[in-house]
Parts: structure tokens; sequence; C-alpha cells
């Protein structure tokens, strides 16, 4: 029988299995899914409004693209999914990729985006976006130790 | 007649179905809740007459209640929606695992030792889902009968899905005006299949009659428990209801017998059919957000 808590990411599992608990991988557990949405959103959403006064002189129009931008963001992310899965089809017709799903490759994708724009974060000058980049550096950190503590105590 | 290109692109159209495989495939799990967030809005405000309908089957429901809650209301149940048709197909596509729990396991097990029986369920939850789940669990084929879509390819595209999704333990049959169903069904029981049918929405053609839910008048397909009656078949109200993220519970509630010697078949339909609006109303009050009934049922107060 599969265990009650399953999460996707290395490092809730090894957290989980620190305090006792059994866990399976799975994607069950809502704060993971949500907590990393808001995150890599929210990072998204900051690092294009502090590009946009660059672009966009002060008026009427900066207000509205500053309330309308995480509608633009969501149609941005809808754009990218497109054109990487075009990217992903190319991989498997030169048998580069074959995973059932596209998904593995979007994630990584995306975390990389984000990783990246929480670089640019931490050069920012301002404390809370440095944080919020830290956060996700950090997080990103721990997970990748957690992989590798897995793997070597847990090769199932 | 050729099928206009704009009708692939309704609410209802292909298109939105074949997107929604796209989007299983490619978003990342961890965007997917954005994702879904702002598919809702945007439904809320295209699918005028579900919410429409949603809204007014609400005003039924929450009879108190302002407006503005009710449209709160009206948004969390295309939420839901969303996220258990997502869920469907994620199954479908990369036959993920959800975690369940079930409420009523001795309901569950009699339905699955049963040599032949009918699932009665709801527009609630992720029923397809649920199919698929006791299907794979039982080992138990299941013929399951739904409304016909409005859209031709969309109903091809659903059909492949649900039998995809239970591993070919699935099959689907329409519930038209067509005499052929209710021998096909009760050869199917008396075979001893599983037939699982909506009873919370009547079909137009359907045979059908009038009951009581939340102290008002609907009219509810009457078919199954006909069908109970001629079988001598047990009827197990079954529903899956979201409980959380990729979480579900299977509820299942003891049988209802529409049987010979409840006495003469109007008399034992009729109980049997109070029986089942008592039961689906308790589920509609505890778990609104997920009845996915996106015409009004509730008829209009005679005058």
């Amino acid at each position: 029988m599969r265990p009650q808590f399953g999460f996707a990411f290395a490092l809730s599992r090894l957290l989980a299995r620190l305090s006792g608990r059994k866990v399976c991988r799975a994607q069950w557990s809502g704060l993971e899914a949500y907590g990393v949405c808001l995150l890599v959103f929210g990072i998204s959403c900051v690092s294009a409004g502090r590009v946009l006064p660059l672009v966009v002189r002060p008026g009427i129009l900066r207000v509205a693209l500053f309330a309308a931008l995480p509608v633009i963001l969501w149609g941005g992310f809808l754009l990218l999914y497109y054109v990487l899965s075009l990217v992903i089809h190319l991989f498997r017709r030169l048998g580069l990729y074959s995973a059932a799903t596209n998904a593995p490759l979007q994630q990584l994708f995306f975390a990389s985006l984000t990783t990246i724009l929480s670089f640019f974060l931490l050069r920012s000058g301002s404390g809370w976006l440095q944080s919020l980049g830290i956060l996700w550096l950090g997080l990103l950190a721990l997970n990748l130790i957690s992989i590798v503590v897995e793997r070597l105590f847990d090769p199932a | 007649m050729a099928v206009r290109w704009w009708r692939r692109f309704a609410v209802r159209g292909v298109f939105w179905r074949q997107y929604l495989d796209f989007g299983v495939t490619n978003v990342p799990f961890y965007l997917v809740p954005m994702t879904v967030f702002f598919w809702t809005i945007f439904f809320f405000f295209v699918a005028i007459p579900a919410r429409r309908a949603v809204l007014s089957n609400l005003r039924i429901i929450h009879p108190g209640a302002s407006r503005l809650t009710n449209y709160l209301r009206t948004w969390l149940t295309f939420h839901h929606f969303a996220w258990t048709i997502v869920d469907a197909a994620d199954h479908k596509i990369a036959g993920r695992e959800f975690a369940y729990e079930v409420e009523g396991e001795e309901y569950l097990t009699q339905l699955g030792r049963a040599p032949g029986a009918i699932l009665l369920t709801a527009h609630m939850g992720s029923y397809d889902l649920g199919a698929a789940i006791f299907a794979q669990r039982y080992g138990r084929p299941i013929r399951m009968v739904r409304v016909p879509e409005a859209d031709e390819q969309t109903a091809a595209h659903l059909d492949a899905s649900l039998e995809r999704s239970g591993a070919g333990a699935v099959k689907v049959a329409y519930n038209t005006s067509s005499m052929a169903l209710p021998l096909e069904l009760l050869n199917a029981i008396r075979a001893g299949e599983i037939v699982s049918i909506q009873g919370d929405r009547p079909v137009t053609h359907a045979s059908q009659r009038e009951t009581r839910l939340f102290g008002e008048v609907v009219r509810l397909p009457d078919g199954p428990f006909m069908l109970g009656f001629v079988a001598e078949a047990p009827i197990f109200p079954l529903f899956i209801v979201r409980t959380g993220y990729h979480h579900y519970r299977i509820i299942a509630r003891p049988p209802i017998h529409c049987s010979r010697s409840a006495g003469e078949r109007d008399v034992a339909i009729a109980r049997a059919m109070e029986n089942w609006s008592q039961i689906l109303e308790d589920m509609i009050a505890a778990h609104w957000g997920q009845w996915f009934s996106f015409v009004p049922i509730f008829l209009p107060a005679k005058r």
C-alpha cells in the first residue's frame, strides 16, 4: 500500500522523513504546488514589473500595464509553453527526448528561468526583492542537496 | 452539412478539450494552479449560460445568501470543475495517481461483488475519474451512460478519453431517445456488468418524473429505478468529491432497493426516487461547489 503522504520535491520528502513520516514520490501536496507556483509566478511578476518603467513612459498606459501584468504574464507563459512544445517536438524527432510528456523539460526550463530572474533580483539593491531571490535560490540549493541525500540513503 | 470551423472554439467545442490535453502534457505541475486560476476567470465570463445555470441552482441551495456571495460560489464551482477535468486528463494522459479515501467502504465492496448492479451518481466531483478508479480497483467493467455532447467531435474525444482512462474497462453508452438503450443496459446488468448512470439531471425524450430537492420541484430521470425494478438489481449511490490538491473522497451510500417486493411498480419507483433525492440533496448541500449542473435544474415555481 502506498504511503499517505506524497511529495514531488526531494526537500519536502526529506523533511517529512526527518519528522518520522512515511512518504512517497507523488504530486499530492497542495502546499508544494501552490507555494512554488506563487514563488515562480511572483518572481516573474516582480521582474517584469521592474523592467516595465524602463520601456513604458509614466502615465495611464504604465498604470494599466501594471494592473494587467499578471494576466499579460499568464498569456506570455501560455505562449512559452507552446514555443517550448515545438522545440521539444523537434528534440523528439531528432531522438534527443523520449519521455511520455513534455512536462519534465518544461519544468526544467521554468525553474531555470526563475533561477536567472532570482540572480537579477539579488542585484536589484532592494531588500525585499533580494530576499525573494535568496528564498528561491536557497530552496533550490536545499532541494538539490536533498536529491543527493535521497540518492545516497534511499537509492530506490 | 459541413461543421462550421468556429464551432470548435465554442465553450463546449473540441478545441478546449484538445487544449486541456496539451496543457496536461506541457504545463509544469507547479504552474498548474496559476493556469487553472486564470482559465477559470476566462470561462466564468465566457460561459454565460453555464454561469447563469449554476447561479440559479445556488440560489435554491442557499436561499438566504446575497447575490455577490452566490457569484463567488459560482466562481468556486467553475474552479472545482476546472481542477476535476485537469485531474481526469492528467490521469488519462500521464497516468497520474491521486490520493483518495473511501467513505462507506462496505457499500463499495458490496458493489464490487454484486453480480450486476446500477451505480447511481451525479454530475458531481470527478465522476469520470471515479469510474476509472473503481473499474481498476475491482477489475469490473463499467458501462457509463452519458448525455450526448452537443458537439460531435467533443463527444468522440470524451469517449476515447474515458475508455483510455479506464484502461478499456469503461464503456460509454449514450442516453438518447432510442429504445435500444434500456434493453442493452438490462442485458448488461443481467450479464453481471455494472451500469453507471447520472441521476441528477433529466434528459429530453428520456423518461423522468417529478420529485423534490431542497423543497423545490425537480424532474429527475426515473430510468435507473425502472431498470433496477425490472432487473431486480440494487442501486448504489456513489460520488467522488475533490477534497484538496490531487485528493479525492469516494463516497458510497447504502444501496437503494427498488424491487417488486416493495409493492406496485409506480409506488416502488416513487419511494426509491424519494430516497435518492434525499441522498442527492445531502450530498449537494455538503458539496455545493462540486455540483457541476450547468443547466438550470429547478422548475420555475407554479403560480
